[in-house]
């Protein structure tokens, strides 16, 4: 028998009421203007949405909880057995997202036992886009609007059905305990999906086509510590860190210690380098009291301290922070103004060399 | 599961040493072995109210127990100095890069302190001196605000001054009761013939402002950036470089630092805040 890598399936519910019965399942929920996350429950009639769009909270959640224990004092805690879980509809955009926390998360000498423990468990079933939303800009930083690797299974909706496309050995196992429930996918509906995902792709390009670069991004970071567009456009912001929350890249996190009744816990929580207080010590000195340093900071991380560190970006182009921001900074207008400075510097440069 | 790295082990203050009116020393013992590097930093946590990083103040070559110096500066440092013998407290680590002692070997060695960065130093002086014939000399020179904030005074102003190799001179900004010793900032005992440079290493540990002017005054008598280690005090909280606080620049001051040389941080604004 071939080897089942690309089947078709008519409609979605068979294929995830077959996921569920093994494992804990989350699908999107479209929920006013975002999609969100909910548990499937396989005994009710539940409508199964394909979300055209990335869901409007990160994929960290399911990785990195907001908040969970970290150590209990003095007896240390036998962590909570976690049961194998899917995740449905992730784009291309939270699956690169999922490889930069993995970089953090299970290096060799300092691995966060929590966040192993979750990412052996999961399985990820990822989807195209074919709605990208105007803050969309993953295809600047190498991101397309189909998943290109880091998934089990992935889902492609065509007009009779969705290709499914086999990622891993996880997920070829899952096609072949259910041989019943697919049909092999001809070249057709390849070519079908092909073009689907080439629509898309022209899409957001054109939605981004003033997003151009002169250099590469690092680069322009890289040469900005004494710009002072960080301070001008960090004028609007209200520091509410929504920025920072919805950014699936984004794993600062703070430690703080409880009292319980019987005993003392260490907890992990979400922080925020746009937090005043964020980098201050005891003292009371803190390197960056300014707001603008601090935006700078979480530029410089993104797109050059994380790249010399572990060789890709930091930034998935995923556009949430664009969507959740309450003032009008917009990553996308801070990286323009950045390289058209840089520009006017080099050609400041150039002429002063003539 | 591997072992937790956010699970402190378990230990408990034998001791408690007041040091000046606002730092004391705390005397730890664990119940797990424990090695460490000077300069190497710890992760301290008073169970249910809070954890901090401090660089302990004895030699690692003490494996019984571990003693770390603490000023009260802020919220768990105030509760830790309520704190009396018998305590239990945990501990993380150690974490970080230390002084680079071997590379030390066959040099003159120019400590710079003030203050509370007396702590870590005391752990690299009782280090250097439990081999003091491996180096060239112990030039130090400490500072404090007044001869009462002085730290380790009992051996500071005595049996360390005896050892053969090392040369101490200390300093104070300002006088209450008795002293004989120089007056003025740190920097005001430094010279330029304290140690021969080319063959010098010269480790600064102390307040912001006092470790910049020290560092100015280094490469003014000819030190190069790559000959003076400093040891940077940021917010260390993971302690494994996750949690990104204590970020200068690109670096993880908990896990490439907190001992940095100069050349490596030079480049970025404002290291000295």
């Amino acid at each position: 028998m071939n080897k089942m890598q690309t089947v078709l399936i008519n409609e979605l519910k068979p294929f995830l009421n077959a996921i569920a019965e093994q494992m804990d399942l989350y699908v999107p929920k479209k929920t006013g203007t975002h999609y969100i996350y909910n548990r499937y429950d396989l005994s009710a009639e539940t409508c199964v949405e394909f979300n055209n769009i990335r869901t409007c909270m990160p994929v960290k959640e399911f990785l990195f909880p907001l908040r969970e224990l970290a150590a209990v004092f003095p007896e240390p805690f036998e962590p909570k057995e976690i049961k194998p879980f899917v995740v449905f509809g992730l784009k291309d955009c939270d699956l690169r997202s999922i490889e930069v926390l993995d970089k953090v998360f299970t290096e060799e000498e300092f691995e966060d036992p929590f966040y192993v423990n979750r990412r052996e468990k999961m399985f990820i079933i990822s989807s195209d886009c074919s709605e990208p939303a105007q803050s969309c800009f993953c295809n600047v930083l190498d991101g397309r609007p189909f998943a290109q690797s880091g998934f089990d299974l992935n889902v492609s909706q065509v007009k009779n059905g969705f290709i499914i496309e086999v990622g891993s050995r996880k997920g070829e196992d899952f096609i072949e305990t259910y041989p019943d429930l697919f049909t092999m996918a001809g070249d057709a509906l390849l070519a079908e999906r092909d073009k689907n995902r080439a629509e898309t792709q022209n899409q957001l390009e054109q939605n981004n086509t003033d997003l151009k670069f002169d250099k590469p991004v690092n680069e322009i970071v890289e040469n900005s510590w004494d710009s002072n567009v960080y301070d001008q456009e960090a004028k609007t912001c209200v520091e509410c860190q929504a920025c920072t929350r919805v950014c699936p890249t984004c794993h600062c996190f703070y430690l703080y210690d409880t009292k319980q009744r019987d005993y003392f816990a260490k907890m992990k929580m979400w922080d925020s380098c746009m937090r005043l207080k964020y980098a201050e010590v005891a003292g009371g000195a803190n390197p960056r009291k300014i707001l603008g340093d601090r935006l700078r900071h979480r530029f410089m991380h993104k797109f050059s301290y994380f790249l010399d560190r572990y060789g890709i970006d930091m930034c998935v182009g995923c556009g949430r922070c664009v969507d959740a921001e309450a003032g009008e900074v917009d990553i996308r207008k801070v990286l323009k103004k950045l390289n058209e400075e840089l520009k006017g510097k080099d050609k400041a440069k150039a002429e002063a060399a003539k | 599961m591997n072992r937790n790295l956010y699970q402190p082990i378990n230990g408990g203050i034998v001791d408690i040493i007041d040091e000046s009116p606002t730092i004391k020393s705390f005397v730890v013992v664990l119940e797990e072995t424990f090695k460490f590097e000077t300069g190497q930093f710890v992760e301290l946590t008073l169970p249910g109210e809070g954890e901090a990083p401090f660089t302990p103040s004895s030699s690692p070559s003490d494996t019984k127990k571990m003693e770390i110096t603490i000023m009260k500066a802020g919220r768990v440092t105030a509760l830790l100095h309520e704190c009396e013998k018998g305590q239990k407290v945990g501990i993380r680590g150690p974490y970080g890069k230390g002084y680079p002692i071997e590379d030390f070997v066959g040099k003159e060695i120019y400590i710079i302190g003030g203050g509370l960065g007396l702590a870590p130093i005391r752990s690299l002086f009782l280090t250097l001196v439990e081999r003091i014939k491996d180096f060239k000399s112990v030039v130090c020179r400490f500072g404090a605000k007044t001869p009462d904030d002085f730290i380790y005074k009992n051996t500071l102003f005595d049996t360390w001054q005896k050892i053969e190799g090392v040369d101490i001179k200390l300093t104070v900004d300002e006088v209450n009761g008795n002293w004989a010793g120089n007056t003025g900032v740190v920097t005001t005992i430094l010279a330029r013939h304290d140690v021969n440079v080319p063959n010098a290493v010269a480790v600064v540990c102390g307040p912001p402002i006092m470790m910049k002017f020290s560092t100015l005054k280094l490469l003014e008598f000819g030190f190069g950036p790559k000959q003076i280690y400093l040891s940077m005090e940021k917010n260390m909280s993971c302690g494994v470089g996750k949690c990104g606080h204590c970020m200068l620049g690109k670096y993880y001051v908990c896990k490439e630092g907190p001992v940095f040389a100069y050349d490596q941080i030079m480049a970025y604004p404002n290291i000295w805040d």
